[in-house]
């Protein structure tokens, strides 16, 4: 054992290997957030003025809110929300109208984060391939496969772009599942926010293609606010992938996020997110706060929602994708995988409310902490009444490795409907020595039985993810855990 | 009997209470710098919200909207011996200890053959007669700074019970605490209990807690402190059963050390509005601890158990079972925390919560919790909520079993889970017996 | 006894049972035979009472009494007994308590006064010892943790104890093994009596080994395509349910 834990200390805090900054001419609001910020934001995207309103309407809201420092497992020094730069655009230097316009050093950081947007065009119409929408800084630098899609009527844009060209699908929408009064961090979104992914999937069309947002920090000093909306109307079924990533600062920056997910009758969304923020480094110096607010509702019968995430990166992470089940049997799923390691803290969960009437959801959690990291499951199974024969199972499993670290599990359950069956388990336990042994028998290192045994324990979580995101999660598991075990 | 009767309306009105009234209380220096203590960190905190996350589902709040007097002295109302056996466990009357809000009667208790060193007293005159063992012990394991109603307890306690076993020590025959509660005007009655189970000692506690001539609703705030030493055993059963116009905080702080075995079931077939604080802190190696719970909720009954179970030091193990059966309006909470420090290795801990839901109208909010810092653990828990096994209620009926009856066998089936632990044969025949009449309504 | 004419049921919309008709008399055994999804286990259930399944035509006449009419606990009052093919595990109820109940409500709605522990005590020692049943297993909780013979020979030791007058054993078979299956039977040839039927409904011609039919039934896709005696059951045992298909073209 003290062997292993050796092991351990050595390893853990292996480099982050996205830690790299981008050298690309950036426009930045002030340091700050007040009104005339939020005006400079609104401006630089040339939005309408029913947008600005709203911005404006959300502010004054978040103003008279306080900073949810409480409820949840996480401890941080108090942000000083003034000096944030709350909006960091690459500098356009033209309109672009094709890929070899793009800033070669823009193409340079995807080409580095692995996916080559020239690759992606190339690969077009190929079976496995993925339309990218691709934001740095909060602003959608570019998105591919427009065409491709627009052809069946998928809409897959940037955000201020559905704000400019679908205007009444945006106001329709937006807000309509996480409305600026919902938190804090919603409503500084609402506020603030500088860009982000739509997707609209008309009736009764399939997506033919995994569409994929890639989220960069990249300006030092910002804070990142995206929004996503994704709409998928009556029969319509989308899967949609998010992948993060963030230089290696000393500073903690922000992300504050927001997710909102519309399934109309028959149909069914599925979001993936691979979230490998920058944690910080083993002395916990550095790192992204990411305070992210999503949530899907089923609004019409028979839709469904299903949520998976593997979270490994992160200072801070606190963030519960929840589905309201409104529509009769409609399903609601969460599978999650959250790794801490060295400092890093999260608190992740998901909400799933019951309303309509034989409605279904699934939980599955996987926690795995290493280092001194502390790692809660927080998630809520709420049957309304009226909601006849709803049915909930959860699961939530902790694994510890090593004495340093925190695993926790903080679930809550309100039933108030008597035809409900809910099912919660848990467990806690760490990986087994035996287990461990058996592979060192058959000639199998310890750091590499690890991941082995770490990716075995995930397994019901990542065969959720599309095959393109579980290759690269089952490596990103292992390389937050080099040397950890318990 | 002049009771001192004191108006108050809320949490805030407390601080002028105390100032008037503490001089009047029991206790010597070391009791009265409790006591301030005690109000200071409860005006700290005030009457939980709902923002007080501990409190979330069982909000006091309403309690304290309407004046209430506070009882600080015996009241008046005599009860006869015959009307107090109404409330005798058959089988168990050996060792019987009447509280009559909290101040111990003479009259009614009957402490036969007790071994040699064994104290059952009042609190109010152990604060002198036993004051080592008070000194050591009084207010040492519940802490006022952890809950509200600890520390409002802690200031404004005007009586209740000291119970003190000797090293070495068996007290064989059962100890029946019978917690009469009665008033004719809307009162706080705050009992506090100290037990000291010392080294190598047993001893087994009924508690149950009863109405007599109650004609308007009362808030009790009880405090129980239980000291559990080394190698010692205690059996901790409370019983709540006729209390419909009661609300109670029922808080029950226990502290265990090496070895030490600690059994305990709360079984809640009764109440207004009931907060159960079951918390145990395991300071020390090898103990083992094991808390089972049962209620049954009607009408517009609020009932929440509240468990915390603190494993402190390594090789332990704890075990958890707690069921409710709810019906009519009422509410269930069940939040049951498992706590395991750091370096607290080799733990077992396990907890269970199953409801059953009767009715459209009631509601069960559970919240089982673990926090872990030590990795060569095994914790877990299971929570679930549903309704009777169709397939089994087909079975029974298949059998020639009326639909009634058949429910009634299978809710007795799912109740007397929690309660098979009880090792009083008597005892369980009588909450047997409470149980069966409660499924026939 | 039993008279079911042109009975149609199904379960969530879909038609299983598309017109059974079945003669039974006092002191017979029928065995039921036929192919997985002929609709054997749908006839059991819905002879017991079970409401997951919808009666849509027909007539069961249970001892001149409309049986579909009853609750399930009244259908076993007036005798029927159904050995499940999965005894359902209850928790917590010890199959002492539960036989006790059972017996009691059974003898009440007969206008018997309920028997005293003492006779009861008495009489599950001896039906016990009719299926080589242990003592401890009476004690248990109904079918909890019982093996599959276990559970059998205890659906077959409660028939023992109730005393009905018509039997369907469901599948009682399945899953035990030659030991088992010679102990069941022999609890059940035991109990054959005069005034006593029984419907043994089965996959295998093998339990006929065991319990002699007076007259076997097939049933396929809803209906019983032929009857006969116990050498049908020899004829289907060697031609195999292929056979019955063509005798059966699908309608």
């Amino acid at each position: 054992m003290s062997d292993t834990n050796q092991l351990l200390e050595e390893i853990t805090g292996s480099e982050y290997k996205y830690g790299w900054t981008t050298n690309i001419d950036t426009e930045t609001a002030p340091k700050g957030i007040n009104a005339e910020v939020i005006r400079f934001i609104s401006q630089k995207k040339n939005e309408p003025t029913w947008m600005l309103e709203l911005r404006l309407k959300a502010f004054r809201h978040w103003l008279t809110l306080e900073e949810p420092r409480h409820w949840a497992k996480i401890q941080y020094p108090a942000i000083n929300f003034n000096d944030i730069i709350y909006f960091a655009a690459p500098k356009p230097k033209k309109q672009l109208k094709n890929l070899n316009e793009v800033d070669p050093e823009l193409l340079k950081t995807f080409e580095k984060l692995g996916i080559s947007l020239e690759e992606q065009k190339r690969l077009s119409g190929v079976e496995s391939s993925i339309a990218v929408d691709a934001v740095i800084d909060s602003v959608s630098v570019k998105t591919t496969f427009k065409e491709v899609l627009a052809e069946k009527g998928i809409i897959f844009c940037s955000f201020s772009e559905a704000v400019q060209e679908h205007p009444e699908l945006v106001k329709e929408y937006m807000g309509s599942v996480v409305p600026y009064t919902d938190n804090f961090y919603a409503a500084l979104n609402a506020a603030v926010f500088s860009d982000g992914s739509f997707c609209y999937v008309p009736k009764g069309v399939r997506c033919p293609m995994e569409l994929s947002t890639y989220f960069r920090i990249n300006s030092a000093g910002t804070g990142q606010f995206e929004r996503t909306l994704i709409i998928a109307d009556e029969g319509a079924y989308v899967s949609y992938l998010e992948g993060c990533t963030a230089p290696k600062r000393d500073e903690n920056q922000l992300h504050a996020a927001v997710v909102e997910i519309v399934a109309h009758k028959n149909a069914e969304v599925k979001y993936s997110t691979v979230q490998n923020w920058y944690p910080g480094d083993k002395d916990g110096k550095g790192g992204i706060y990411n305070f992210v607010t999503k949530r899907g509702i089923c609004i019409g019968n028979n839709s469904k929602i299903s949520w998976t995430q593997v979270e490994t990166g992160s200072a801070i992470t606190w963030k519960y994708p929840s589905v309201i089940l409104k529509g009769d049997n409609s399903i609601g799923e969460f599978y999650s995988v959250a790794v801490t390691n060295n400092l890093q803290q999260a608190d992740t969960g998901t909400k799933m409310t019951h309303i309509g009437k034989n409605t279904r959801s699934t939980i599955v959690s996987k926690g795995i902490s290493a280092g001194k990291s502390n790692n809660s499951y927080r998630g809520l199974v709420r049957i309304n009444k009226g909601a006849h024969n709803a049915r909930n199972f959860s699961q939530c499993d902790s694994l510890l490795m090593g004495d340093k670290c925190g695993a926790h599990t903080f679930p809550y359950i309100e039933i108030k409907d008597k035809s409900a069956i809910v099912e919660h388990e848990a467990t806690t336990s760490k990986i087994g020595e035996d287990q461990l042994f058996y592979c060192n028998q058959r000639g199998i290192e310890t750091e590499k039985a690890i991941g082995l045994i770490v990716n075995g324990y995930c397994k019901e979580v990542l065969n959720q993810l599309p095959m393109e995101f579980a290759v690269e999660s089952q490596k990103l598991l292992a390389v937050s855990l080099e040397g950890s075990v318990g | 009997m002049n009771a001192t009767v004191e108006k108050i309306k809320t949490g805030d009105k407390f601080a002028e209470l105390f100032d008037r009234l503490h001089t009047q209380l029991p206790g010597n220096a070391s009791i009265q710098s409790i006591r301030k203590n005690a109000i200071a960190a409860f005006l700290k905190q005030g009457i939980p919200t709902r923002k007080n996350e501990e409190y979330k589902y069982s909000l006091p709040e309403k309690l304290f909207k309407t004046n209430y007097s506070l009882a600080t002295k015996l009241p008046s109302l005599q009860i006869t011996a015959d009307d107090s056996k109404t409330f005798d466990i058959s089988g168990i009357t050996q060792n019987k200890i009447v509280l009559i809000n909290g101040f111990y009667s003479q009259q009614l208790s009957s402490v036969n053959n007790l071994t040699k060193g064994v104290i059952v007293s009042d609190i109010s005159t152990s604060f002198e007669k036993h004051a080592a063992h008070i000194e050591k012990h009084f207010a040492k394991y519940a802490n006022v700074d952890a809950d509200p109603f600890i520390a409002l307890n802690s200031a404004l306690n005007a009586n209740g019970l000291f119970i003190f076993v000797p090293e070495n020590t068996v007290v064989e025959q059962p100890i029946h605490i019978i917690n009469i509660i009665t008033a004719n005007e809307l009162s706080l009655i705050q009992p506090r209990n100290l037990f000291i189970i010392e080294k190598n000692a047993e001893i087994k506690i009924i508690e149950s807690l009863d109405a007599y001539k109650l004609s308007t609703n009362v808030v009790v705030n009880m405090v129980t402190e239980i000291s559990v030493a080394e190698q010692s055993k205690v059996q901790y059963y409370k019983l709540q059963n006729d209390c419909e116009k009661i609300a109670q905080i029922n808080t029950t702080q226990v502290y265990q050390l090496e070895n030490s075995h600690f059994d305990t079931n709360t079984v809640t077939l009764n109440g207004d509005w009931v907060r159960n604080n079951l918390n145990i802190v395991v300071d020390a190696e090898n103990c083992e601890t094991h808390l089972n719970g049962l209620f049954i909720s009607k009408n517009n009954q609020h009932i929440d158990n509240h468990t915390l179970v603190d494993h402190q030091k390594p090789n332990c193990q704890s075990n958890q079972l707690y069921k409710g059966v709810l019906s009519g309006k009422s509410t269930g909470v069940f939040n049951g925390k498992i706590y395991v420090r750091r370096d607290a290795q080799k733990i077992n801990a396990y907890q269970s919560s199953k409801n059953i839901l009767l009715s459209d109208d009631a509601t069960i909010n559970t919240k089982p919790e673990l926090e872990i810092y030590a990795d060569d653990v095994k914790c877990s828990h299971g929570s679930s909520t549903g309704q009777l096994n169709e397939d089994a209620l087909f079975y029974l009926r298949a059998r020639g079993l009326s639909t009634d009856s058949a429910k009634r066998m299978l809710l007795y089936a799912f109740a007397s889970d929690a309660i098979n632990t009880i090792r009083i044969d008597v005892l369980k025949e009588h909450i047997d017996k409470l149980i069966e009449k409660q499924l026939i309504q | 006894m039993l008279s079911i004419k042109n009975l149609k049921a199904g379960i969530a919309g879909k038609e299983i049972l598309k017109g059974i008709n079945l003669e039974v008399k006092a002191g017979e055994v029928h065995a039921i035979m036929g192919p997985n999804g002929s609709g054997k286990s749908t006839l059991s259930n819905v002879l017991a009472g079970r409401e997951d399944y919808d009666v849509s035509d027909g007539q069961v006449l249970f001892n001149k009494k409309n049986l579909l009419e009853m609750p399930p606990e009244d259908r076993a009052r007036e005798g029927l007994f159904l050995a499940f093919q999965y005894p359902v595990e209850i928790p917590g109820v010890s199959n002492i308590n539960f036989l006790k109940t059972a017996l009691s409500e059974i003898r009440q709605y007969k206008g018997l006064p309920p028997l005293d522990t003492k006779e009861f005590l008495k009489l599950v020692k001896e039906k016990q010892a009719l299926v080589e049943m242990q003592g401890s297993l009476a004690n248990r909780s109904v079918n909890e943790g019982f093996s599959g013979g276990e559970k059998k020979r205890n659906e077959i030791f409660q028939m023992a104890m109730l005393e009905p007058t018509l039997a369907v054993l469901d599948e009682t078979d399945s899953g035990l093994d030659i030991d088992a299956l010679r102990i069941v039977a022999n609890g059940v040839n035991m109990l054959r009596a005069k005034n006593r039927a029984f419907v043994v409904i089965t996959h295998y011609q093998r339990l006929l080994d065991y319990i002699v039919p007076d007259f076997v039934h097939v049933l396929y896709n809803g209906r019983i395509v032929k009857s006969g005696t116990k050498e049908l059951a020899m004829e289907l045992e060697e031609k195999g349910y292929e056979w019955i298909k063509e005798l059966a073209p699908a309608v």
